[in-house]
């Protein structure tokens, strides 16, 4: 066995009288690098959600703004796509992974003048990025849209990232690695190699034929399943045990759905490709994947929950424990649907149609997108020692982004499926030349006789019935938007320091408390 | 060309020997040993078990009724 591997030994690393001035110290020497990650990423999620805004209203209202070419649907959705997932997503999964890091390493940030220069690197590409798509400079690979320079320098800052996991690693006083920091590893080392591959095989050096698809989904895929949501999940571990204050209800089953998880997820990209012109053994295969993914998402689910059981009132209480509760439950939900679309039978009317959108929805935001905003509501009065300022923001916040998801699932949801029937069945001719929809017309319609209808739709009908559900789903994104505002002002605020001071245990004021708790205590505590 | 598909194939053998090696030390360094000890690798005794961490500015809970279950 090599020097660097930690034996089993009973001893603990650090004395537990010395931990809580650790963790303060810990908590403090993030604050530059994690509060100018979160800075960032708040920016982008502002940037972000006016784009998908802009680009839901376009597919009702397609003469908005449609004569100005840098604000055209081709080029608005995608800079929305990719505003959300690298501006926002991975900022903010990179802020909550170096806090993480630290402290379940129970080290004090080492190199936080490179994590600032990571961050300065990384939301240049983006920059770069997102101004070149506006300019129609897009690669037109889904999920690979920005060119080649702008891509150059996000690999750069997440390398930084990664190397930087890695070198906390190795100074780590803990033996024992949490479920958490297998998640976090995990994505930092799956996500180069996806990229990695994916640049020599179709850009660099790009394949011919139908491979181009089955390397860009099995891409397209795993960048969600193998960066997004092991960070997602890796919060949550950490943080619902932390929050509710009561253990993992089993560990070994969490380690069971990381290793799951690192077996099946990869196998199931193709799946996007069904009844594309691609060997049917590849797609079967995709499909057994995804659905033996049922198996990690089990795992998580019943730990979540079993978790969470008897604590559900704290939900009152701890703005945290809601929005990672209702992104563990997305989880459950996101991962049994996408195993479910997985399935020819559920694929057929589902592919291609509103209701894919509505599942990438589920996932990126409602689990993703919510588990981020909870562990920053943990994490950032942590890292500037001030309580959040305003609980009548963060209510907005909440009520705003999770009725806002919860809309916007189930109207695409719903939408989708109606359209994926009709499609189904489309007919030549091109319908009626008035539209007789209306704004709740096709609802009221399809409730009514979409079932009766039973032939052919014709094609433009099909469109106009699909008006009043892309409608709705605008207004849920104004909701998405009034809590994301509420939050912004929320977390200026705080680093403004408007909030009151924490006097949490984690701070140097709590020493007091610790010393003469550590006095009376009989010292029975946490290494049971 | 034939360099890019040894390149992919070089990532991908590099991929999975780190995570072969990865579950062999975990294994090795006592990881799956003791998975109570594990789970309560979070808590001290400053933040113990039993001790609810977050709540609104206005609001604390009473941690030991919440607690309860």
């Amino acid at each position: 066995m090599s020097a660097g591997v930690a034996q089993p030994s009973h001893k603990p690393l650090i004395a537990p009288e010395q931990m809580p001035v650790l963790r303060a110290e810990i908590d403090r020497s993030c604050a530059v690098p994690c509060l100018s990650w979160f800075a960032s990423s708040m920016f982008w999620l502002i940037v972000g959600t006016l784009l998908g805004l802009l680009a839901s209203l376009k597919l009702h209202s397609p003469e908005l703004l449609g004569d100005i070419r840098w604000l055209t649907f081709g080029r608005v959705r995608p800079a929305h796509l990719n505003v959300v997932a690298f501006g926002w997503g991975c900022p903010a999964a990179f802020g909550v992974l170096l806090w993480l890091q630290c402290r379940l390493c129970r080290v004090r940030m080492i190199w936080p003048g490179v994590m600032v220069a990571a961050c300065v690197i990384w939301n240049l590409g983006i920059l770069i990025g997102t101004i070149a798509l506006f300019a129609g400079k897009s690669l037109g690979i889904e999920w690979l849209e920005f060119p080649t320079y702008a891509a150059f320098l996000l690999f750069l800052g997440f390398a930084l990232v990664a190397v930087w996991a890695m070198m906390t690693f190795a100074q780590r006083n803990q033996e024992h690695v949490y479920v958490s920091q297998w998640y976090m590893f995990a994505g930092l080392f799956w996500f180069p190699w996806l990229y990695v591959t994916v640049q020599l095989l179709l850009i660099l050096m790009p394949v011919k034929g139908v491979t181009q698809a089955a390397i860009t989904w099995w891409f397209g895929h795993n960048a969600l399943g193998l960066w997004f949501s092991p960070i997602g999940l890796a919060a949550g571990y950490y943080l619902i045990p932390k929050v509710t204050g009561r253990p993992i209800y089993s560990y070994y089953l969490s380690l069971l759905g990381f290793w799951t998880l690192a077996l099946f997820y990869n196998w199931a990209g193709i799946h996007h490709l069904i009844a594309g012109p691609l060997p049917a053994w590849l797609v079967t295969v995709s499909i057994v994947g995804s659905m033996m993914m049922l198996i990690p998402v089990a795992a998580v689910a019943i730990n979540h929950h079993m978790t969470m059981r008897g604590n559900f009132k704290l939900l009152r209480y701890s703005p945290t424990l809601r929005f990672i509760v209702f992104g563990a439950m997305a989880y459950t939900l996101t991962s049994v649907q996408g195993s479910f679309m997985a399935l020819r039978a559920y694929n057929e009317p589902t592919h291609f149609t509103h209701h894919t959108v509505g599942h990438a929805h589920l996932g990126l935001y409602a689990f993703f997108t919510m588990t981020m905003f909870g562990a920053m509501y943990y994490i950032v009065p942590r890292l500037t020692g001030r309580e959040w300022a305003s609980s009548k923001l963060m209510r907005i916040h909440w009520w705003g982004t999770s009725i806002g998801i919860s809309l916007m699932f189930l109207v695409l949801t719903i939408g989708g499926f109606i359209q994926g029937f009709e499609m189904n069945q489309a007919s030549e001719s091109l319908g009626s030349a008035v539209d007789k929809h209306g704004l709740f017309g096709g609802i009221s319609e399809w409730f009514g006789g979409f079932k009766a209808r039973n032939g052919a739709v014709p094609f433009m009908d099909i469109v106009r019935g699909q008006i009043p559900w892309l409608v709705l789903r605008s207004i849920t994104g104004v909701l998405l938007f009034v809590g994301h505002v509420a939050f912004f002002i929320l977390m200026v605020m705080n680093v403004h320091a408007w909030g009151k001071t924490r006097l949490g245990p984690t701070l140097f004021t709590g020493r007091d408390r610790t010393y003469s708790r550590l006095m009376t205590d009989d010292g029975e505590g946490a290494e049971a | 060309m034939t360099t890019y598909y040894l390149l992919v194939f070089g990532v991908l053998i590099c991929f999975f020997s780190s995570v072969i090696y990865a579950l062999h030390w975990s294994i090795r360094s006592g990881q799956f040993s003791d998975y109570q000890k594990g789970a309560n690798s979070i808590f001290d005794d400053e933040e113990p078990v039993g001790e609810v961490t977050d709540f609104f500015p206005d609001m604390k809970p009473n941690t030991k009724e919440a607690n309860r279950s």
